[in-house]
């Protein structure tokens, strides 16, 4: 395999030359100026030019740079629509750039080719001075300054021949006969005289003298080239397999995609016959390995790319394969093996004083450290870094002395979620996001955009501002997502899906899953397995909503069996709370009991996040409300209630007031209830929790209700004292009036909430009450109604036809 | 001459009996040479044939595949030791030398056998290792010819190949030349005590096949021993004629014109040494009808022959017809298009001709052959000097070398590479190998003169030049060299002769092409070298011959548009010169065979029948402009400067004369009034 040269690049060089002399049109001028430097240079002018960035044509890069080296088809797409400059009529660029290529017409030409590049460059001054010594005219036209990207190539490319070894440059001859042999049909009709053995000019000329020996000399010099042998090795260099593996990986390591099946197989096409495997392919393949959830293969590959990098780097990059490893062992799960991994190479990196790798081990260590507490507990006590926030503070000092600053935001980021987490200042938290941002923004670094927004959404998600948490995650995703690695832009999706059913509207949540992801992003384990487990959630949480218990907790069980080793803890809470509830609607409140108690002790040990344990004891108290003795909930509930209010965890501060609100009720201090739901509502609705909403109304409706018992006590009350003057009386029912209308308003919208998540269980609940109420007020063509409708509810869950209940509810006022 | 067809078919048996006999013994480039030639015969007619010989010849003909020894003796012994042969043969093709050697002859043996003979019986290594032997001598082994031939030979070419290796890097701290084939002694010794008791009691021993000698021929080459080589090589080829191997030593034993006509008469008479003396004439950079002739007789006898057609191409190489040469050579290549032997001479011819594309060709067809061929690195060495990338040329050259140590065009190139890098130690030692390997390589003699002559070590260049004119008498390039090297020291008239030399030598081959490498491509079309002109005139001057000077200055002039309507004027200043009336015919336009285009007219491209303005005749031009201002004829004075204005040549100093000379004249009007 060649080292640089190939014949597509030769063919960039003629096209080169072809600008140069002014043979281009005007308006090809920047169609073939961006072809040459979307092939020269890295970036690419094109492709940000014309269309807009995204996933799908991301790989465009590699299939067209694959494209070029293989076929000169490349060059006739590009040059075929213009027509040539000058002379004949008729001819198009096309023309002129096979003139070109025709014109070398034997590996003497080559030579002659490569010798006369430098014409298109400047020429230096020692140069200049020969030239006027001599006196010869000084070169005019386009010329290209040794430094510009063109003229670099050129000097390259020049440079790269004149070290080929003769054979090799045989071998460049050879490939690029074979390269412009698919042209020859065009050529010959625009140049009839072109004959059998036109690739070879010697042989062409010598025919006459060699007669019929002349194909034993072709074959001699040619080889099986000339037999149509299909199977040749593609004119690949070095070079191209290099840059494209570069691309590749860093694709890979930038978004976190695995390369497409088609171009891995025009890759592997490409490195068929070369003798030589860069050693950098065995890290592509490690790393699509990695991304496929092939572990052995990972593990082997990654082994390979180190031992046989080892002969031209020393031990000093050890530790780098060991923190490979360390990376590689965790997301495999086994994450024993890869904190002792990460420890030897932290010590390892601190022997050898590499302070990039080392600040990069801490930051990790400490991410997997707050996802595994209980592996590092023991370390913890006697480590030198510390608890949490005085490594993290350290990491921020360490990064700033050495101007990392992607490690460096991404310390604040932590710290900012720290802070969250540990229920402290929300300036703080705010504070740290803006320095940040600041970095993020001032320094470009597009990588980092996925996590600054991710902890801003849910910095608003705590702070019950959802929609600007949903408009923030729009915005990632409608204009960071390309540039940003994948599982950020994959986790923004999941919210959004989170939020759609949260609201109840599942079939959007179901089409933000499906539509919203490419699917060969999708092909990497990791997010794959996120991506379904994502799904299993909304889809249970649904079935949860709509009673339908039983596919809930098949789900359930496939749910738990994945090992909580090789989740997000954060997604293991909510499996567990869905759990839990899956136990309560079952009626099992032992069991559900039992896992409230454990995770809550769990949790303390473990300094968790304080919004889950909040979530934990508030279901605990709904837990004894489900068991009819809410009044038992009060400590918790209040100690949930100052928690939040605290940790402004202001959603849950609304759940909390409710569930306060619900003991009050119990206790009957009705109109205390109803202040605190009616201060909270409001609020609580900008969350765009509907269930939580709907529980709020509800809990409101028992309240007035409450409170026109109470009136009605009263009145009884007054009515056993004997004073029955018809006018306090008639107040008394119109204000009774007055609440059961107030109370049948906030069922109407609890109900309506209920049926917008689609809950059918509170709905039925609501309805009934709804029917009692219109009894009570003496509505009996009403209270019938929602009778009727509360048995078609009822009859509708246990046949499990959910899809037309919202349906036909939609039109219900 | 023509075979009958009852002899073709005997040569072909001959042919190849001998292929089988020299691969029996791994001479593998003897029976690779045979085979060739024996493929190149024409399949007897066979109509020509009397029936009955036909079917002998046809049926009664079987190939053997093991040679039949007729010698009952020999047949006897090689027989019982079949087994061990086959042993011997293989380990030899596995390139397992010394263990092949041992097979026969284990080295206790050998040991033993020579210290008995180099010593006394009683040192104390003789005496252990030949304590069971009679004391006065140990019997040599009782082997066949052919084992023992192989054993020796094995043996032989191991010490070449450690050699070799000892050698290490190509002109590096170890390669001196000096390090010596330390088998070369057993061997000869050996062979000294075998050929010993053949002749002293050669009526019990069965006769001697002809191989052994070529090996102890080849064993004394090597030990600079030439005489005694030369009777037992010629001895060999009487033995055995077919052994191409033994014909080629004796060619490069010998070392003029004068040695082979000695020993054309001792020669067998047949066919071998009738392609022995083409060839080796050849090689002496022969010429002639004579050689020509028989060179084609050898053709019809072998039509296809790879290595006659090469002699011829040679033959025409050496006589500068580059143009046929490279004819020949392509032929060659078409009929063998994967035969890379003499195709570095094809690419000498293709560099001198300047043809880059097919020299790029070529040397495309020889790396896809086989890179690592030193005629393959030759040829992309000349390629590559050609493009003037002389490192990478150099490279090549070493290359060359290190695959082979004997690859005389390889040093001569290389050096050459080295004069044009100024790398002039190197190439003093390049040449010095070259010649070591072959002294008659008149190049590498030329270019150690030209070596000299850079380092301004005038004698020494003398003498190398010399060496090199005597290899090539009618070569004027080697003249002119001897000329200007006498000039540079001073010897005019020493300078004249070997210049007029020159000149009778440049008329005297029908093109003038050089055929020498690294000059450059100017004039090399020219009539009569200008430059030589212009130094014979400039001698002249200098030994105050005016007349002569003056003449010479002119015929350089007249150089300029080919001679042709200046010619009178020439013949003019010869007649005066009846002593050199040779330059005329040198001169006429008639000689001119090979001229190209038409007349091109003064100043014109140079490259036609004149050579146009060049610095040789500009400075002649000088030289008559200031002549006849010395000799007051200011109109040719004028004329001459003004010409030179024209060209655009020394415009200053024409100018100058210009002035002179219209003052001199205004002068001499004056005082004509």
């Amino acid at each position: 395999m060649a080292r640089y040269l190939t014949p597509a690049k030769i063919g960039l060089l003629a096209l080169i030359e072809l600008y140069v002399e002014e043979t281009v049109p005007n308006d090809a001028i920047i169609p073939v100026l961006s072809f040459l430097t979307s092939h020269i240079l890295d970036s690419d002018l094109q492709s940000t030019m014309t269309t807009t960035p995204g996933a799908a044509n991301r790989w465009q890069r590699a299939e067209r740079s694959i494209g070029l080296v293989v076929s000169i088809k490349d060059f006739e797409d590009l040059l075929l629509p213009f027509p040539a400059v000058d002379r004949l009529p008729g001819r198009r660029l096309w023309d002129r750039f096979l003139e070109k290529l025709w014109g070398i017409d034997s590996l003497d030409a080559l030579q002659t080719f490569f010798s006369r590049q430098p014409r298109v460059l400047t020429r230096t001054r020692e140069e200049l001075r020969q030239m006027t010594e001599l006196g010869e005219e000084l070169p005019s036209g386009i010329l290209l300054a040794r430094n510009s990207p063109l003229g670099a190539f050129v000097r390259k490319a020049v440079l790269e021949f004149t070290r080929l070894q003769f054979h090799h440059s045989a071998e460049l001859w050879k490939a690029f006969v074979k390269y412009r042999q698919p042209t020859v049909s065009y050529w010959r009709r625009r140049n009839p005289q072109c004959g059998r053995l036109s690739f070879d000019s010697v042989l062409m000329e010598s025919q006459h003298e060699w007669g019929s020996f002349t194909d034993g000399i072709a074959v001699t010099a040619y080889g099986g080239l000339l037999m149509d042998e299909e199977d040749g090795a593609l004119p690949v260099s070095t070079d191209d397999i290099e840059s494209l593996l570069e691309f590749q990986i860093d694709q890979i390591q930038k978004y976190g995609a695995r390369v497409p099946a088609e171009i891995k197989a025009k890759f592997h096409a490409m490195l068929r016959d070369s003798h030589v495997v860069p050693s950098l392919s065995h890290y592509l393949n490690f790393s699509d390995a990695w991304r496929s959830g092939d572990y052995p293969s990972a593990f082997d590959y990654l082994h390979r790319y180190f031992d046989y990098t080892m002969q031209n780097r020393d031990r000093l990059f050890y530790h780098y394969a060991l923190m490979n490893l360390a990376i590689v062992q965790s997301d495999f799960g086994c994450h024993k093996e890869a904190m002792a991994t990460m420890l030897e190479t932290i010590s390892t990196a601190r022997e050898n004083k590499d302070n990039t790798c080392l600040n990069f081990c801490l930051n990790w260590f400490y991410h997997f450290g707050r996802a595994h507490p209980d592996l590092v507990q023991d370390l913890e006590a006697n480590s030198m870094i510390g608890s949490g926030k005085e490594a993290l503070a350290f990491l921020r000092a360490k990064a700033k002395e050495t101007g990392m600053l992607v490690l460096r935001s991404s310390a604040l980021l932590s710290e900012a979620k720290l802070n969250m987490a540990n229920g402290e200042s929300i300036a703080g938290a705010m504070e740290h996001l803006v320095r940040s941002s600041h970095i993020i923004v001032e320094r470009n670094m597009k990588s980092l955009i996925g996590s600054q927004l991710s902890v801003t959404t849910s910095l608003w998600d705590r702070l019950g501002i959802s929609y600007l948490s949903t408009m923030t995650s729009e915005v990632f995703l409608r204009v960071h997502a390309p540039s940003a690695c994948f599982d950020d832009e994959l986790k923004m999706v999941c919210r959004l899906a989170g939020t759609f059913a949260g609201k109840g509207k599942y079939n959007e949540a179901f089409a933000k899953l499906e539509d919203g992801i490419d699917k060969n992003l999708l092909r990497a384990a990791k997010p794959n397995q996120y991506w379904h487990l994502y799904r299993g959630l909304v889809k249970l949480r649904r079935d949860l909503h709509h009673n339908d218990l039983d596919t809930a907790e098949t789900l359930l069980a496939q749910l738990l069996q994945i090992g909580s080793e090789e989740l997000d803890p954060d997604v293991v809470f909510i499996i567990d709370s869905l759990h839990i509830e899956a136990l309560i609607r079952r009626k099992d409140f032992d069991a559900a009991y039992e896992k409230i108690e454990r995770l809550i002790a769990k949790f303390r040990d473990d300094h968790r996040d304080l919004s889950l344990r909040i979530r934990l004891l508030l279901a605990k108290a709904h837990l004894f409300d489900c068991m009819g003795r809410p009044e038992r909930g009060f400590s918790i509930t209040m100690r949930a209630a100052s928690l939040a209010w605290r940790a402004r965890l202001l959603t849950l501060l609304w759940q909390a007031v409710g569930a306060l609100a619900n003991i009050l009720n119990a206790m009957g201090e009705f109109t205390a209830a109803v202040q605190l739901v009616e201060a909270v509502l409001p609020r609580s609705m900008e969350s765009e929790n509907a269930f939580n909403t709907g529980i709020l109304y509800s809990i409101l409706a028992d309240a007035r209700m409450g409170q026109a018992g109470k009136a009605a006590k009263a009145r009884q009350a007054m009515t056993t004292t004997g004073e029955t003057t018809g006018a306090a009386a008639s107040l008394m029912s119109n204000k009774k009036i007055d609440l059961f209308t107030k109370a049948h308003e906030a069922l109407e919208c609890a109900f309506n909430h209920f049926s917008a998540a689609e809950d059918l269980e509170k709905q039925c609940e609501t309805l009934a009450k709804r029917a009692t109420l219109m009894k009570v007020l003496g509505d009996h063509a009403r209270a019938e109604e929602y009778a009727a409708r509360y048995m078609a509810l009822k009859r509708q869950s246990s046949s499990g036809e959910h899809s037309s209940v919202w349906s036909t509810d939609t039109g219900t006022p | 001459m023509r075979l009958s067809a009852t002899d073709t078919l005997h040569l072909k048996e001959a042919l190849q009996n001998a292929v089988v006999k020299c691969s029996e013994r791994c001479l593998y480039q003897s029976a690779k040479w045979a085979a060739e030639l024996l493929d190149s015969v024409p399949d007897p007619v066979l109509s020509d044939l009397d029936q009955k010989e036909a079917v002998a010849g046809l049926q009664g003909y079987q190939h053997p595949a093991v040679s039949a020894n007729p010698d009952p003796v020999e047949a006897e012994l090689e027989a019982k030791e079949l087994s061990k042969y086959l042993l011997a043969k293989s380990f030899f093709d596995c390139k397992e030398f010394d263990r092949c050697a041992s097979v026969f002859l284990p080295d206790s043996l050998l040991s033993g056998l020579l210290s008995t003979k180099a010593t006394d019986a009683t040192t104390p290594k003789g005496k252990a290792k030949a304590s069971s032997a009679p004391p006065y001598e140990q019997a040599l082994p009782s082997l066949s010819q052919k084992s023992l031939f192989l054993a020796l030979y094995a043996k032989v070419i191991s010490g070449e190949k450690k050699k070799n290796e000892e050698s290490e890097m190509i002109m590096g701290p170890q390669d001196l030349g000096t390090i010596k084939n330390s088998h070369l002694v057993v061997v000869s010794r050996f062979l000294e005590r075998w050929f010993a008791e053949r002749k002293a009691e050669d009526s019990d021993l069965p006769p001697s096949q002809g191989f052994l000698e070529y090996l102890y021929g080849m064993v004394m080459v090597k030990e600079k021993n030439e005489d005694a080589a030369l009777d037992y090589l010629l001895n060999s080829v009487h033995l055995f004629p077919w052994n191409w191997g033994a014909w080629l030593e004796l060619t490069n034993l010998i070392s003029g014109v004068e040695q082979l006509n000695k020993i054309t008469p001792v020669l067998p008479q047949n066919i071998m040494s009738f392609i022995f003396y083409a060839n080796t004439a050849v090689n002496l950079y022969q010429q002639g009808q004579d050689l020509a002739a028989s060179v084609n007789d050898l053709l019809k006898l072998f039509p296809t022959s790879s290595f006659i057609l090469t002699c011829r191409a040679l033959l025409n190489y050496h006589s500068k017809d580059l143009y046929t040469a490279e004819q020949n050579f392509s032929n060659l290549l078409a009929l063998h298009p994967h035969r890379l032997d003499s195709l570095d001479h094809y690419s000498n011819i293709l560099y001198v001709l300047n043809m880059r594309p097919k020299l790029a060709f070529l040397a495309h067809l020889c790396s896809s052959i086989d890179k690592f061929r030193p005629e393959s690195c030759v040829v992309i060495g000349n390629y590559y000097s050609l493009l003037s990338l002389h490192e990478k040329a150099v490279q090549y050259f070493r290359r060359a070398l290190t695959l082979d140590r004997s690859c005389l065009s390889a040093w001569t190139l290389m050096g050459h590479e080295y004069v044009e890098l100024k790398n002039t130690h190197a190439a003093i030692e390049s040449y010095r190998r070259a010649v070591d390997v072959n002294r008659r390589d008149y190049r590498a003699w030329y270019g150690l003169g030209q070596t000299y002559e850079v380092l301004e070590m005038n004698s020494y260049a003398l003498y190398y030049y010399k060496k090199a004119a005597g290899l090539r008498p009618w070569d004027g390039k080697m003249w002119q060299a001897v000329g200007s090297c006498l000039q540079k020291m001073g010897k005019d008239r020493d300078g004249i002769k070997a210049l007029k030399r020159a000149l009778l030598a440049d008329s005297y081959y029908d093109s003038t092409l050089s055929s020498f490498g690294s000059a450059g491509p100017a004039d090399r079309m020219a009539q009569m070298d200008p430059e030589v002109l212009l130094q014979i005139a400039s001698m002249y001057d200098r030994l105050g011959e005016v007349e002569e000077a003056r003449a010479y200055m002119e015929l350089c002039v007249a150089q300029e548009d080919g001679g042709a309507t200046d010619n009178a004027d020439a013949s003019a200043v010869c007649t005066s010169n009846p002593g050199e009336s040779f330059v005329v015919h040198g001169d006429s336009p008639g000689s001119d065979g090979d001229a190209e285009g038409g007349y091109e007219g003064r100043g014109g491209a140079g490259q036609g029948e004149g050579t146009g303005v060049t610095v040789a005749t500009s400075k002649a031009r000088m030289w008559l402009a200031r002549y006849a201002m010395r000799t007051e004829d200011y109109v040719t004075a004028n004329r001459l400067a003004t010409e030179l204005c024209q060209d655009g040549v020394e415009v200053e100093e024409a100018k100058a004369l210009i002035r002179e000379v219209r003052s001199r004249m205004e002068l001499a009007d004056l005082t004509e009034r």
